[in-house]
């Protein structure tokens, strides 16, 4: 790898990551709990709600429904875990990764296209019409996010001239990438709570189509793919850390403490924007990706591209 | 040693996946056997250090037969997708033109003096490939990209039934546009 | 054991309660709703997710039925208690915790069923091979009926006819009422497919019909109602879909010539609390849950005659906040436009006028108007919406619309029920 600027620790320590992506799934999810239990306004404080949830997801039965299709069903339902933890192997935390890819920010991308098939399959597999109208909703906003998404990740990258996700967080020592790419650093962000299915992108799992491609979703299964969510919600918030966030640099605390500070700083606010915001209409926001977002987005990586070439 | 194994692992997945294109009965899991074949092939790719290539292989398959299955199931019809379907027509020709061409590489592959290598690879194994493929043609490179982007979107406004006289009216003045289903930019 | 115990008392604290109401009780489901909430309960939103069943009011014979198909979808540790009235909430749900961490209870229950769905075994006497028929249901307008009917007798999935009192023809009345999660009643129009298994698990084919734009695609029949969230009791709208358009759509009313409770709400206090929910129902469809929860608090203070003052300014907050949000606005802005002609045309109260968001509005006004005890006449009982003409007004509309039209039409509970009886 030429100028990479981290080093690569041994797989053994993809369990520490494993761990640390659980951590922040954890508290991702006290969040939540929270801020619902405000929104009911009555009971408990939601603090032990993710932990309450865990033991019944896990205590309740798994069902299958007639003529599914088990096999994809399962492992629609499992994969949103996979992709994220498969993110989290190429984030830097301070000047350790577990995979040190030269393109890595590729990486990140072909991992996120991976809801596609996840989250339809989830809903196909169930073989119900409301599970499957989730599905076709989560891929209509597929069609609006995945674009503008891709070309937010060339803006940073260009900047870096590198795809390597260490490089790209070492070039801004000086200067984070979402002070001068504000439009690219939103975009990501809509992209990454997109492929969580969460907020204003929750249509697929609507209440009115009574949950969606979770309807006929029980037990362990449907353990794994909320936690999937949040997983990929905590996944994607530490990879815009080094992409846009000037990963490990900071004063004071050393590279990797930044690191899960601003992860969790900007993992919060993903969490709480849930509640503030309604959810986005899938046929309302195709248009909105292909005419403004991308557009955007594409104005956004010119004016980065000229500023790289105007510096070299 | 560990690559080996793991190559030699992918390939007989890769294999086997595309094979099982032919014999599942559903559209969804011959669609998602292609896509799992890519992604072995996408794997090998990574392990010849071709890591750019390899990435975007499992990155444009997956989205690719998302979108295929979509659109197989959509345009099958409802009834066959439905239906537990054999995903194979014309058998007998099929198979005897696959068995042919899949001989005729193996028997290249094994056949062909492969040379030695010649040199040290270079120090960016991507960058170099691209140089080579693209390096002496960018022009016409970029020139086939507009082209081809020109006539996706020709061959969607000529096969789309409703014109914009549909939409803005006679005069094309009639704001916002008369749509079955409007768009969420308010055009 | 301990540890079995402590993760059984965790689960239970934190239940998810599918309720279930009958015409006419809307009251007991409000205080159901506040009740599950201050246990710390959650709603689920299908059989799958639920661990109590909750019967909220005397049921009818179909919805006591339809309860009884819910049931068998519930996948259990599961326990079902029927609340007679708004103040048997509390102590019905304290039993249905005790049930739920009765071990021998739920061990008993669990071996009475078994794991597979009955169609899994009519599907393996019928198509050989792997899978035989495991995808049907994909493409989204045949099927589907995502129903774990825990292997009991009546698997109606494939019992065609009216076993259920309302056997409508092209119905499976026996299948659960296709109330809930997509169970979709199949047309029986199969063509003939040379070799194919014609009807995989016991699922017929359905239906050709153009499209809007003048493509064959196939029609598939969806019962929407009458136990989904937040959709009005006992309507049960009958869709004729093409992928998750409505292309038809028909209206019954559950239990409609059992209904004691005749339409209307007197109490100005109860009918503020009614809009309030209707409200809290459409910016819950709409996405917008932090909004939808104080809708909710809105309306269990006007039930429990919290204070005037502070109440009104709530609701005031509450209609200028709804304003204000612009991406709301941008949703459902010209969702379900009701011109006044429309209005007319189809006998509609005159508030309904302009689309769902102004709907929304209206309501949130007319509840600040019904606490303040002015223009009692605006939402006067007299002023229902013809149930029957929700057909029309969801017609052309996908689900995700037609839901959140339907939920701005600010019904009152069951209010036109001896109307369609007459009708």
């Amino acid at each position: 790898m030429p100028d990479s600027t981290v080093t690569t620790v041994s797989a053994g320590w993809a369990l520490a990551a494993a761990a640390i992506l659980g951590l922040l799934v954890a508290f991702a999810a006290v969040l939540d709990g929270l801020f619902s239990a405000r929104t009911a306004g009555a009971g408990p404080s939601g603090m032990t709600r993710p932990l309450g949830e865990t033991a019944r997801l896990v205590r309740q039965r798994r069902r299958t429904t007639v003529a599914a299709d088990t096999l994809l069903w399962r492992i629609g339902s499992s994969g949103l875990l996979f992709m994220a933890l498969m993110i989290v192997t190429v984030v830097p935390l301070g000047q350790w990764t577990l995979f040190d890819l030269d393109v890595g920010v590729v990486w990140f991308n072909a991992m996120d296209v991976l809801a596609w098939a996840f989250v339809w399959l989830t809903g196909w597999g169930a073989n119900s019409t409301h599970s499957l109208i989730g599905g076709y909703r989560f891929l209509a906003h597929g069609l609006a996010y995945e674009l503008p998404l891709m070309f937010a990740l060339v803006a940073p990258a260009v900047a870096a001239s590198s795809l390597n996700v260490g490089t790209v967080a070492a070039a801004q020592a000086d200067l984070w990438f979402v002070v001068w790419m504000p439009v690219a650093f939103l975009v990501f962000c809509t992209g990454v709570v997109a492929i969580a299915v969460w907020g204003p992108f929750t249509p697929a799992l609507g209440s009115d189509i009574a949950g969606g491609v979770t309807t006929e979703l029980s037990g362990v299964d449907r353990l794994v793919f909320q936690g999937g969510r949040y997983a990929l919600l905590a996944a994607g918030a530490a990879f815009a850390v080094p992409m846009f966030l000037g990963g490990g640099n900071g004063p004071l605390l050393p590279g990797w403490a930044w690191v899960l500070v601003k992860t969790s700083a900007l993992l919060a606010v993903l969490v709480w924007l849930r509640r503030r915001l309604p959810a986005v209409r899938p046929d309302l926001f195709m248009e909105v990706g292909w005419v403004v977002l991308l557009p955007a987005v594409l104005v956004q990586d010119l004016l980065v591209a000229v500023v790289a070439v105007w510096r070299t | 040693m560990i690559t080996a194994i793991s190559f030699w692992v992918l390939a007989v997945v890769a294999v086997l996946s595309g094979a099982a294109v032919f014999w599942v009965n559903s559209m969804a899991r011959a669609s998602y056997s292609l896509a799992l074949s890519f992604i072995a092939v996408g794997v090998q790719v990574l392990l010849l250090q071709q890591n750019y290539i390899g990435v975007v292989t499992i990155l444009m398959m997956v989205m690719e037969m998302a979108v295929m299955a979509v659109y197989m199931v959509m345009f099958m019809g409802m009834n066959p997708a439905l239906m537990p379907m054999s995903m194979v027509h014309d058998k007998r020709q099929a198979l005897a033109v696959a068995v042919g061409v899949f001989v005729a590489l193996t028997a290249g592959v094994l056949l062909v003096p492969w040379p030695a290598r010649r040199g040290a690879p270079a120090e960016d194994v991507t960058a170099a490939l691209g140089e080579e493929l693209m390096g002496p043609k960018m022009l016409a490179m970029i020139t086939v990209g507009v082209v081809m982007a020109v006539t996706i979107v020709a061959g969607v406004v000529l096969a789309a039934h409703r014109t914009r006289y549909d939409r803005f009216g006679d005069d094309l003045r009639r704001r916002p546009a008369h749509d079955p289903q409007p768009g969420g930019v308010g055009r | 054991m301990g540890l079995s115990n402590a993760l059984a008392r965790y689960a239970v604290n934190h239940a998810h309660v599918l309720l279930v109401e009958a015409p006419g009780h809307w009251l007991t489901r409000a205080a159901a709703e506040q009740q599950l909430l201050a246990r710390g309960w959650l709603f689920a939103s299908s059989p799958a997710d639920a661990d109590v069943l909750a019967l909220c009011g005397t049921p009818g014979p179909e919805i006591a039925a339809i309860a009884a198909r819910l049931w068998e979808q519930l996948p259990g540790p599961r326990a079902r208690v029927q609340i007679d009235a708004p103040h048997l909430a509390a102590a019905a749900f304290e039993s249905a915790a005790t049930k739920l961490l009765d071990v021998t209870l739920q061990r008993d229950d669990s071996q009475g069923r078994s794991a597979t769905p009955n169609g899994e075994r009519h599907r393996d006497n019928e198509s050989e091979g792997h899978d035989g028929g495991h995808d049907h249901g994909g493409h989204g307008t045949h099927v589907g009926k995502g129903e774990m009917d825990g292997g009991h007798a009546e698997h109606s999935a494939m019992d065609h006819g009216g076993s259920s009192g309302h056997g409508e023809s092209g119905d499976h009345g026996g299948m659960g009422h296709g109330m809930d999660m997509g169970h979709a009643d199949m047309g029986h129009g199969a063509t003939s497919h040379g070799g194919m298994d014609m009807a995989p698990a016991g699922i017929p084919m359905t239906h050709g019909g153009e499209d809007r734009d003048g493509l064959e695609l196939d029609v598939l029949h969806l019962r929407l109602g009458p136990v989904l969230p937040y959709w009005p009791t006992g309507l049960v709208l009958r869709c004729s879909l093409q992928g998750d358009l409505i292309v038809h759509a028909e209206v019954t009313l559950v239990d409609a010539q059992h209904a004691r409770h005749h339409a209307g709400v007197r109490c100005a206090h109860h009918r503020a609390a009614r809009r309030c929910d209707n409200a809290a129902g459409l910016l819950a469809l709409s996405g917008w849950e932090d909004a939808a929860g104080r809708a909710r608090r809105l309306r269990d203070w006007l039930l429990s005659d919290g204070d005037r003052g502070t109440t009104a300014r709530d609701l005031d907050r509450l209609h200028r906040r709804i304003k204000r949000s612009w991406l709301l606005r941008w949703s459902l802005r010209g969702v379900g436009y009701l011109s006044a002609a429309d209005v007319a045309r189809l006998d509609l109260p005159g508030h309904l006028r302009g689309d769902t968001h102004d709907r929304l509005l209206s309501m949130i006004q007319r509840a600040a108007d019904d606490i303040a005890g002015s223009a009692d006449a605006s939402s006067d009982a007299s002023e229902h919406v013809p149930i029957v003409k929700i057909g029309d007004v969801v017609q052309g509309l996908d689900i995700a619309t037609a839901r959140l039209v339907v939920a701005s039409l600010d019904l009152d509970p069951q209010p036109a029920a001896s109307a369609v009886a007459h009708a």
